[in-house]
């Protein structure tokens, strides 16, 4: 029985490397270089802070940020207040959230513009 | 927000000719009413950067009003046999099986056997919340005893339990690991004592991996649903002792004459069936329900053999599990009879309401309409591709599988269906999907609602494959659509009807039957267009008795979601080798040319000409088209024509000789990564950065007779048929190339 553990993405986030937060910020949908690849590898295979996600509320116009559940069967908890008109930005908004529960610092810079 | 679920339902046949009857069986949970419209399908995809929904009411004799009822949905397998003598006669008895726990940390209470009547009377093998096996006996006047192991069972691993009890008044339990040793041994025996001459309750049956609590008409309704296999299961009319049953369940075959053998269930027998087979001399058969996965490895299985067929006695095991789900069973609410006048195509039976917090519900139950078989009305086919619509109904595998974010290569994008699904499991899942257990979803059906094979679904599959129907009405071209079901059964000739057959963005899953019939129509002059990618890839089998239901086992090769347990790769339908076709000697580059390579689903490229597309004898696929023109460097999908999963040409492979490999696109970059049959050993270089591989061709080739076969290579291709009002050269080179395909004149000069 072959699995994907989520736990095998180890790659060490240096927290000082600003330069990948901003190589992301600019153009979330890449090409990213070959060390912003790896973090975004960790950060997309791990789901560490927990797998967010898009849910659709008007087809190619509007999305919701939600979070699956940790156990199967549960509901996807939906974050209404929460709301992206372009998938770009929802996954500025993640990647910061993901850089702060794997490295433990916040991305000061915000220039989200969901409301 | 449109509510997409809050009325599901499903038609029975999925598949239906003019004249013939589909029956509706809906269920809702929190409305009394709907709308009804039955609606052909001409766009399902409601992305506004695209044609958006295009639905065309047909004003059918059942549109209106409709009340609308709850009907629940039992998951869960198990085996049922029906009460007969002797079983309500026994007194003293042993119950003894083989088992491989796949979910013994579940929390719950699962059933292993039981034949307990409404009030709890009876008696009752269980699995405990703490992985503890339990003997439970209860006579009629409540009086209880059991008795309980004292070492919990282990996660697949084999154990044979014995289980028995004596009128006498005691109670045993007896397990013994099959492999005892490096800390897996959880062999004990413990006994307890209990009430003595206790009688059996009347009208109870026997079961297996579930305990029955009642009947819902003609269909039992159990609980406490047991994840894992059962193997060998026997029932004697006397209090044994452990060591005796071992040796009596270690023999395949039980000897039938025993005056002690109650029932001897071979579940070897009969494995493409529901059936469960006594050998004992009672003949106390009985029935599966919800399709728990057969023809997998016994507990005597020494990977002497690899097939069911090879050697039945070691594949004696059912495999259950508690979300099993083969058939709703749902009441029909209504039925359309077909009218003869309706055109071919893609149907919907299009649900409105009003939720109670407001939120307009608009819901579809998915429907096809063939041309009479054998009464084409058009020159051109557009196959449903229902065999893969199967494989995908229901898919949870962005919600459940840790590897999709970083497959896609961006945040998962969730549709309301997706957030349903989540919550309702008891749809059953697609063979992309794990059961609860972690083990892989091998069946799947149309006897439930799809969620994802109708309109406003998630954009894989079904609304892909509408952008190919949308434009051939925006074209004009005449068409019918045939299925991938009638296909299989109506083989080649359904197909030799067709001046040219079109399979549509992902024509994944094909039997043997189905892959003979294309084949066939080739050979025999046919014209054939694959607009898609990953096609003609993994091989299923119908089953033969349960119409629209396929098996599909995932091997060691191929992109897997999950990965089958050795020794059962062979279909339990047909015992055919199951895995990719290419493993099975057909690549589908023997048949369409190009075969998959990639998938690519962080952007999508485009093609460039190749010297072949300058060849005079193409020249008819390319009017119109400038010589350095990028082809298709826009669409729905990513923004190129060549994404999401894509085919390459390769002689080795079986591409044919005479192939002209016209364009391609080789530009994937880092994002496009091989599929795992695609390199022998790892190394840095695979992705489409570095990988010449890693690519979509277009290719045409001449078949004999006349014949022809096109072939893009991906999947985006149909998403990228609509930009810029259709007048882009994707849309053109679709159009040059069908219609040569529907001019009869030969090709000639390969």
């Amino acid at each position: 029985m072959l699995v994907n553990d989520p736990a095998a993405a180890h790659f060490e986030i240096d927290p000082d490397r600003v330069d990948l937060v901003e190589e992301f910020r600019r153009n979330p949908k890449g090409p990213h270089s070959d060390t912003l690849r790896k973090v975004l590898h960790r950060m997309r295979w791990s789901g560490e802070g927990g797998r967010f996600v898009l849910v659709t509320v008007e087809p190619g116009r509007r999305w919701v940020l939600g979070r699956l559940p940790e156990r199967r069967g549960d509901p996807v908890e939906l974050f209404r207040n929460q709301t992206f008109d372009n998938p770009a930005e929802a996954e500025w908004h993640v990647f910061k959230l993901r850089w702060q529960a794997i490295t433990g610092r916040a991305i000061e810079a915000d220039s989200v513009s969901g409301s | 927000m449109v509510d997409t679920n809050s009325v599901l339902g499903y038609a029975a046949p999925i598949v239906a000719s003019p004249g013939e009857r589909i029956q509706f069986h809906l269920s809702s949970a929190s409305l009394t009413e709907v709308g009804v419209e039955v609606v052909r399908v001409r766009c399902g995809d409601p992305d506004p950067a695209g044609p958006g929904l295009r639905l065309r009411a047909m004003g059918s004799a059942i549109d209106g009003r409709r009340p609308v009822h709850f009907q629940p949905i039992r998951p869960g397998s198990f085996a049922l046999i029906p009460d007969r003598m002797p079983l309500p006669q026994l007194g003293s008895f042993s119950f003894a099986c083989f088992l491989w726990p796949t979910w013994p940390a579940k929390g719950a209470t699962q059933t292993v056997a039981a034949r307990v009547g409404a009030t709890g009377e009876g008696w009752r093998l269980e699995m405990m919340a703490d992985a503890c096996l339990r003997l439970v006996v209860q006579a009629r006047d409540g009086r209880t005893a059991e008795v309980r192991s004292t070492k919990p069972v282990l996660e697949r691993e084999w154990v044979f339990v014995a289980a028995s009890y004596d009128e006498g008044g005691a109670l045993l339990l007896e397990q013994a690991s099959l492999d005892p040793q490096a800390g897996r041994d959880c062999s004990c025996s413990n006994g307890a004592s209990a009430p003595g001459g206790l009688a059996w309750p009347a009208a109870t049956p026997l079961t297996l991996a579930a305990r029955w609590t009642g009947w819902d008409g003609d269909r039992p309704v159990a609980a406490a649903h047991f994840n894992g296999k059962i193997d060998r299961p026997r029932l004697y009319g006397a209090a044994l002792s452990g060591d005796q049953l071992r040796a009596l369940c270690e023999a395949v075959v039980p000897r039938a004459g025993d005056p002690l053998l109650v029932g001897a269930w071979d579940l070897s027998r009969g494995i493409g069936s529901d059936l469960v087979c006594d050998r004992a001399a009672n003949r106390l058969d009985g029935r599966l329900y919800n399709l728990p996965a057969r023809g997998v490895t016994g507990a005597n299985w020494d990977g002497t053999v690899m097939s069911w067929q090879a050697m039945p006695e070691q594949y004696g095991a059912v495999h259950f599990h508690d979300d099993d789900m083969a058939d709703a069973g749902w009441q029909p609410d209504f039925a359309l009879d077909v009218p003869t006048d309706w055109p071919s195509g893609f149907y919907a039976l299009k649900l409105t309401g009003t939720r109670p917090d407001g939120d307009p519900v608009e819901s579809f139950v998915g429907f096809f309409v063939r041309a009479p078989l054998g009464q084409a009305k058009a020159p051109v086919a557009f196959v449903a591709s229902t065999a893969t619509f199967l494989a995908y109904a229901n898919s949870a595998l962005r919600l459940d599988q840790s590897h999709a974010e970083s497959m896609l290569e961006g945040l998962i994008q969730l549709s309301p269906d997706d957030c349903y699904i989540a919550e309702h499991r008891e749809l059953g899942l697609s063979t992309y999907d794990t059961h609860a257990d972690g083990s892989g979803w091998i069946y799947s059906t149309a006897l439930r609602p799809i969620l994802n094979m109708r309109p406003r679904a998630n954009s894989f599959n079904y609304v892909n494959d509408t952008h190919v129907l949308d434009w051939l009405e925006e074209k004009g071209f005449e068409y019918d659509i045939i299925a991938d079901d009638d296909i299989h059964r109506e083989g080649a000739a359904l197909l030799a009807q067709y001046r040219c057959v079109i399979t549509g963005t992902h024509p994944e899953y094909y039997s043997r039957e189905m892959w003979d019939a294309f084949d066939a129509y080739q050979r025999g002059g046919g014209r054939h267009m694959y607009l898609g990618g990953n096609g003609f890839y993994w091989r299923i089998s119908w089953n033969p008795a349960m119409p629209a239901s396929i098996e599909v086992r995932r091997d060691v090769s191929g992109v897997r979601t999950w990965e089958g347990e050795p020794g059962e790769a062979y279909h339990s339908y047909t015992g055919e080798f199951a895995g990719l076709w290419r493993t099975s000697g057909r690549a589908p580059q023997r048949l369409v040319g190009v075969g998959f390579d990639a998938q690519v689903f962080d952007r999508s490229a485009f093609y460039r000409r190749l010297p072949a597309s300058h060849d005079p004898r193409v020249a008819f696929m390319f009017e119109g088209i400038g010589a350095d023109e990028r082809i298709g460097d826009f669409g729905l999908r990513n923004g190129g024509a060549a994404g999401l999963e894509i085919d390459r040409a390769d002689p080795t492979l079986g591409s044919p000789p005479h192939l002209l490999r016209v364009a391609t696109a080789d530009r994937i970059g880092y994002g496009g990564l091989p599929s795992p049959e695609e390199f022998r050993t790892a190394h840095r270089g695979l992705d489409g950065e570095q990988n010449a591989n890693v690519r979509a061709d277009m290719i045409f080739f001449p078949t004999a007779a006349g014949g022809g076969v096109f072939a893009t290579g991906s999947i985006a291709w149909a998403c990228a048929l609509s930009p810029k009002g259709y007048a882009n050269n994707v849309s053109r080179i679709t159009e040059n190339v069908l219609r040569r395909f529907l001019d009869p004149a030969p090709f000639a000069g390969f």
